[in-house]
């Protein structure tokens, strides 16, 4: 199996529901995004870019790619960072040692760092004493690894997980049910019925910093909005 | 002598500072510094890289005197080797209040990732560590044995001095040849560190290992060469002015081999002309251009008074040159962070609107008021917090070479091997 995503840039709207859903199921600290949607060229979010008053404006949702050579996972000292049987790239946050070497070696900015105590970030921001959000369960894999914990340890890189809380148990990510406009489509790879695979396969995708040779299990549908 | 009661004093005074820093940062989280999710190594890497680099001298003072016998120098082998054992000391500590979970520090060793260059970081300096403390162990071992010591001494009990003696010459050779090849591995596994990442174009090349070696050799040497200054003075200047020389020629002539490859790098980055490049040499020249200055003018200067002779000759010029290094070789190692990582590795381009290279912003990983949560440069100045901390190093450096020389006889003139 080999869990990956399709973005379907030509239906995102650029609302970033999957961007709250992620951080709320996902118990993201303040300041904290597994996943971003910004307008590529803009200097804010939903801000039409161009010259000479023809202007354009696409989004472009980012999170964990999970790569197939991910470098994040071979700089780790520690082998926190590992790949499951599922093709997941995840963290165990029991043995991060929080030395940040992943976060210097991913090209797509998605690793994120505990700089405080999860809690005492939340007070810091002024979120009401004693609200909790986000799966409130831990979840382990079949090793026993700790991948999701809803207040996360000082001192750990997190990211996104493809919700492995949810997942694991063959429900689909928050990002996924989240998105008005289905924009998003996640399964198996390695399936050549599943509809990740046939949109792979059929439709002309691109992955981020291709060049990189990290080999991305997220492929996006560029805008095409045909002209002629 | 209360001089050296004094440097104790105070290398005591850094250390404690640092750990009481330390212990504020460790009870408060990686927030006290000022290194965020876009920026997220800093002033710690920097000085871990740095006292990497100076830890050279002291093999390769060794070394040369054997494999190229070169006799002048074989007075400040002792003060070589521990220079070198006392800066890989004080890079060691330097990492560990880099380390988030420093209390989880054994998952290194229990679960080793070896794909990971810091994996082998560790087995080397380990190793340097090691080799280094056996070189100054092996030279003081006759110099103890005179004395009586017994500590760690024990089984020479059993032997003569000269037996001793022989032992400690046959074995301070051996350990000077291994250790030469370890000495250049702590630079250029450090230096892969860096380089095996693609992810940043200031980093992602092959020069940077053998550049980092050629740093090294030129700042390890320049440390033997002050404390050597400093434990010889002044009056004694003349009488060892000739291995001097030799180290100011060590330090000039691999200075010339660094500003080589860095105009060969800096040819290469420029040179295609691609969009990446041109932000990297455009942070460097442009925002980073004062600290750039240093990082180049400082030691291009120490080069020049090195190869002049009047100032190999005058123990003032040796002084400054070293300094004036040191300071220079240290904005080296700041400048690997900077444009590293102000320069967002996911950069887009959108031909329609007629932009070659946007950031895709990163988020901070904290929530403040008046300041944004995506950014997509960070200005990283170290806080007071991260300052204290760098302290260790230094206190640490400086209480081992301070303590070993007051206890031992490292100084030329009063040994009687």
């Amino acid at each position: 199996m080999r869990l990956g995503m399709v973005i379907d840039l030509d239906r995102c709207i650029g609302c970033r529901s999957c961007a709250v859903a992620c951080k709320s199921h996902n118990a993201q600290p303040p300041g904290t995004w597994w996943n971003r949607v910004f307008t590529p060229g803009a200097s804010f979010h939903q801000a039409a870019v161009g010259k000479d008053g023809d202007l354009q404006m696409e989004y472009l949702p980012v999170s964990c790619q999970m790569c197939d050579n991910p470098a994040c996972q071979k700089v780790c000292p520690s082998g926190a960072t590992y790949t499951d049987e599922r093709g997941v790239v995840l963290i165990d946050y029991e043995r991060c040692i929080g030395c940040r070497y992943c976060i210097a070696a991913c090209p797509y900015g998605v690793r994120q760092y505990n700089w405080e105590d999860s809690k005492k970030a939340k007070e810091r921001a002024g979120y009401e004493k004693g609200y909790e959000y986000g799966y409130p369960a831990d979840c382990r894999d079949k090793d026993g690894r700790l991948v999701y914990t809803p207040n996360r340890p000082v001192g750990v890189v997190e990211k996104c997980t493809f919700c492995a809380q949810y997942t694991s148990s063959g429900e689909q990510p928050a990002c996924v049910k989240g998105c008005p406009g289905k924009v998003r489509i996640f399964g198996d790879l390695d399936d050549p019925s599943s509809e990740v695979s046939k949109l792979v396969r059929k439709r002309q995708t691109v992955r981020l910093k291709e060049e990189l040779g990290t080999s991305p299990k997220v492929f996006y549908l560029a805008a095409t909005k045909p002209i002629r | 002598m209360k001089k050296s009661n004094i440097l104790l004093g105070l290398a005591g005074s850094l250390i404690l500072i640092s750990l009481v820093a330390w212990g504020y940062q460790i009870y408060n989280g990686l927030i006290v510094t000022n290194m965020r999710n876009s920026f997220s190594w800093g002033l710690y890497i920097a000085t871990f890289a740095f006292f990497v680099g100076v830890a050279a001298g002291g093999l390769i003072v060794s070394s040369t005197v054997y494999l190229f016998n070169i006799e002048k120098l074989k007075p400040f082998t002792r003060i070589a080797s521990l220079s070198a054992f006392a800066s890989i000391l004080g890079a060691g500590a330097m990492i560990l209040p880099d380390m988030g979970r420093v209390d989880r520090i054994w998952n290194i060793f229990v679960y080793p990732n070896f794909r990971s260059p810091l994996v082998w970081d560790v087995i080397v300096i380990s190793a340097y560590l090691l080799i280094t403390f056996l070189s100054v162990y092996v030279q003081l071992l006759p110099d103890r044995k005179k004395e009586g010591s017994r500590f760690l001494n024990g089984w020479t009990k059993a032997h003569s001095q000269e037996e001793v003696e022989a032992f400690s010459k046959k074995w301070s050779k051996r350990i000077a040849l291994v250790g030469l090849p370890v000495a250049i591995l702590i630079h250029t596994v450090t230096a892969l560190i860096f380089a095996t990442q693609a992810s940043r174009g200031w980093w992602n090349t092959a020069v940077l290992p053998p550049d980092f070696v050629s740093v090294a050799v030129a700042s390890g040497t320049a440390l033997v060469l002050v404390i050597a200054l400093l434990a010889v003075g002044k009056e004694q200047f003349d009488q060892h002015k000739g291995a001097f020389q030799i180290m100011a020629l060590i330090v000039a002539g691999s200075l010339v081999v660094h500003f080589f490859f860095v105009s060969v790098d800096l040819i290469i980055h420029g040179w295609w002309g691609s969009t990446e490049a041109k932000e990297i040499l455009s942070l460097i020249f442009g925002h980073y251009r004062y600290l750039y200055a240093t990082e180049l003018l400082f030691p291009a200067f120490t080069m020049v008074l090195f190869f002049t002779e009047k100032g190999k000759r005058s123990y003032r010029v040796l002084m400054i040159g070293s300094v004036l290094l040191f300071i220079g070789v240290f904005a080296h190692r700041l400048m690997l962070m900077f444009p590293a990582f102000n320069a967002i590795p996911l950069s887009l381009s959108i031909p329609g609107a007629g932009i070659e290279s946007w950031a895709y912003p990163v988020a901070l990983g904290q929530l403040q008021e008046g300041m944004p949560v995506f950014v997509s440069s960070w200005a990283y100045t170290p806080t007071l917090v991260e300052y204290g901390v760098t302290l260790l190093p230094f206190g640490l450096v400086l209480f081992v070479v301070t303590a070993a020389l007051k206890m031992y006889n490292f100084l030329p003139q009063k040994r009687s091997m």
